[in-house]
């Protein structure tokens, strides 16, 4: 395989945006959005719908459709470069043996009329792989890894195998050429409860085997709680807060993350103290272009937050966005008004 | 008082070289609301708590049982009668971008059912007028906004409460609820369970509420009963919080370990069960149905049917030979 080495890579996007062309002029779904993905971790994405979480998932594969487009920024991934300047046959030969992508609805994205042994086939002939029977091998020790009768599912039509299977299907198949940056989205929409939790488990378990690069999107901050080493909190297509999972939910800083937390029902204490957030979640159209894209809905808005661009502050491991984080604290380490590089750039 | 005695109901599967399969939805449920309460089903897909759900709204035919309303038995009466029994109990399904037409203004959707409304109760065009606005009020929306637009100018959140306006037209005494959040966006989740919530206080309906999220059912009703339901049947039956904070089945114990544990927030609990194996839906089907799947089973459990009921040593009911309670549920963090 042409994988560099064996040690999981890491992935720097810098200043990624996206832009959709509407009627109403190029609406920008992604702004401005700097992550980086640690080598061999597991980095929760989390957002409403709308968010961008999807767009920015895309983008690791450089894969936003018409009539949207990457309008500035990088994807880096050690090994390979930036995976925005990709073109044609270089590109689609990344995606699968460089990042592995398990799409949102897993279970709809297989296709009906093959076994999943024929689309393993189909999947190992577009990359060239010439050790076919070594691909199915390697395929059914997946599959059997995940706990599934390997043998058995791939010889199988999707409709014969449960959500969860064929979303351990989909997570095979992204794995299978070897990818060591794998992204998923929802990975477990649709999924029962004991379902859900075996397949973080699984997710969990291979992610730390097979030494790899995760990025996970998601809507269920739980989702996330349970698997992710650091969470990024996106809003109206911006990063508004990200750290080391436990320190975020512990002790959110932006007013949405705190937001969101509380207005997730719990099952023990005063169950009182969950609360509704406010308004709405921006759409493509009703996101502000000046200043804070959370004002509309925020307790602490301030008068600065409807011009102002909030400042990113850098806190030890965390990132916030916002013009009220930074107040009396003294741990305000660095402030930097945005990223550093490509900032101009059309 | 809604009640439903010994429920049961198999889906024929035809076709197929094997010939009709059987599939037991419903395996003898019981099951009652008081007025103005608050029951919650939770369990798996395939469980059957939807099937129970529709068959409480008249949607959908039982093979044996008997419904009763306000102590009117259901299989006494014609078709007729049985609808207009049936109508007082309206359902909220998930999909509140399927629900409505989208060829009608809201208006237009709202008038449908008033217009049957005011001619039962003999009542005039400017009635409909203000009972369409006072509902939307009701459900948090603007009329003036809301009332002439068409389905797809609304957000997710507004339609899902546009479907319960509707569903509040014909006063109903219930409303099913079947995972009426699943498909809203998590920050508005909240705000549609607190209407719900509100709709029980205020105008005194009662909520039955689907879910796969024992921690919404908590919410819609503190006060309300908590059904736990694997493979048709009803496996623990109380009060919500004796449910939630000391459930003794295993299966109970299994879906609330698989809530995920908010780290940083919570510790998870010291005693967490996973079951051993998925479902294999064509076992046959002696003693314990979740016996396959249990890490405490023992020969008794394949052997013998436990019955749901009280054993005196929890508040709610079972239907386990070897009930303990066990800490599954995460608590809140220490904060330091």
């Amino acid at each position: 395989m042409s994988v560099t080495d064996q040690r999981a890579p890491g992935v720097r996007i810098s200043d990624l945006s996206v832009v959709y062309r509407t009627q109403a002029g190029e609406l920008p779904a992604v702004r401005g959005v700097d992550l980086e993905l640690m080598p061999g971790t597991i980095t929760g994405v989390v957002g409403e719908s709308g968010s961008g979480k999807s767009t920015l998932a895309l983008s690791m594969l450089n894969a936003v459709q018409p009539p949207g487009r990457i309008s500035s920024g990088s994807v880096e991934i050690d090994g390979l470069g930036d995976v925005v300047a990709l073109r044609g046959d270089d590109l689609r030969k990344t995606r699968g043996r460089h990042v592995g992508y398990v799409f949102q609805a897993a279970q709809n994205s297989l296709n009906p009329l093959k076994t999943i042994g024929k689309q393993l086939l189909d999947l190992g002939r577009s990359h060239d792989v010439d050790d076919l029977p070594g691909l199915v091998k390697e395929a059914r020790s997946l599959l059997d890894r995940m706990g599934l009768d390997g043998a058995r599912v791939l010889d199988s039509y999707q409709h014969e195998l449960s959500g969860g299977m064929r979303q351990r299907v989909g997570i095979m198949l992204a794995l299978v050429l070897n990818a060591h940056v794998v992204v998923l989205d929802e990975p477990t929409t649709a999924l029962d409860m004991i379902t859900q939790a075996t397949i973080l488990r699984i997710i969990r378990e291979v992610h730390e085997e097979r030494g790899l690069t995760t990025l996970v999107i998601t809507h269920d901050l739980g989702v996330v709680a349970e698997i992710a080493d650091r969470l990024a909190v996106m809003y109206g297509g911006r990063l508004v807060e990200q750290g080391p999972t436990r320190e975020v939910l512990g002790a959110p800083r932006h007013p949405y993350t705190r937001g969101l937390l509380q207005a997730i029902p719990r099952l023990v204490g005063d169950i009182d103290e969950a609360r509704a957030l406010p308004g709405r979640p921006p759409t493509l159209s009703t996101v502000p272009p000046d200043g804070c894209v959370f004002r509309e809905r925020c307790a602490v808005r301030m008068d600065v937050c409807e011009t102002g661009e909030p400042p990113v502050l850098t806190i030890g491991p965390r990132v916030v966005a916002c013009h009220a984080a930074g107040d009396g604290e003294s741990q305000k380490e660095t402030v930097t008004t945005g990223p550093t590089r490509g900032e101009e750039q059309a | 008082m809604i009640t439903g005695k010994g429920i049961t109901k198999t889906f024929r599967q035809r076709g197929g070289m094997l010939g009709a399969r059987e599939v037991p939805a419903l395996r003898g449920v019981d099951f009652s609301m008081e007025k103005g309460g608050a029951v919650s089903f939770i369990g798996e897909s395939g469980c059957g708590k939807t099937t129970l759900g529709r068959i409480l709204a008249g949607l959908e035919s039982y093979d044996s049982g008997e419904i009763t309303i306000d102590g009117v038995p259901m299989s006494s009466l014609s078709h007729r009668q049985r609808q207009s029994h049936f109508r007082r109990i309206q359902l909220i399904h998930q999909d509140p971008y399927s629900a409505l037409n989208p060829a009608r203004t809201i208006h237009q959707t709202l008038d449908a059912p008033l217009t049957l409304r005011a001619k039962q109760t003999g009542r005039s065009r400017s009635w409909m007028d203000e009972r369409a606005e006072e509902l939307l009020g009701l459900v948090g929306l603007d009329p003036g906004y809301v009332l002439p637009r068409y389905p797809h100018q609304l957000s997710g959140g507004m339609r899902q409460r546009v479907v319960i306006a509707r569903a509040l037209t014909v006063d109903p005494e219930m409303l099913v609820a079947d995972e009426a959040t699943s498909m809203i966006d998590v920050s508005l989740r909240l705000g549609i369970l607190a209407l719900l919530k509100d709709l029980r206080d205020r105008l005194g309906v009662s909520v039955l509420f689907i879910t796969h999220d024992v921690a919404t059912a908590r919410y819609i009703g503190l006060d309300g009963e908590l059904y736990v339901i694997y493979r048709g049947q009803v496996v623990e039956r109380g009060p919500v919080e004796s449910v939630i904070s000391d459930p003794v089945h295993p299966y109970t114990q299994s879906l609330l370990s698989a809530i995920p544990v908010l780290h940083g927030l919570e510790v998870p609990g010291a005693e967490r069960v996973t079951p051993t194996e998925a479902i294999d839906p064509n076992r046959k089907d002696t003693g314990c149905l979740f016996a396959p799947r249990c890490p405490f089973r023992t020969d008794r459990c394949e052997a013998e049917t436990p019955v749901l009921g009280h054993d005196g040593s929890t508040v709610q009911e079972h239907a386990c030979f070897h009930p303990r309670s066990r800490s599954v549920v995460a608590t809140p963090a220490v904060r330091s």
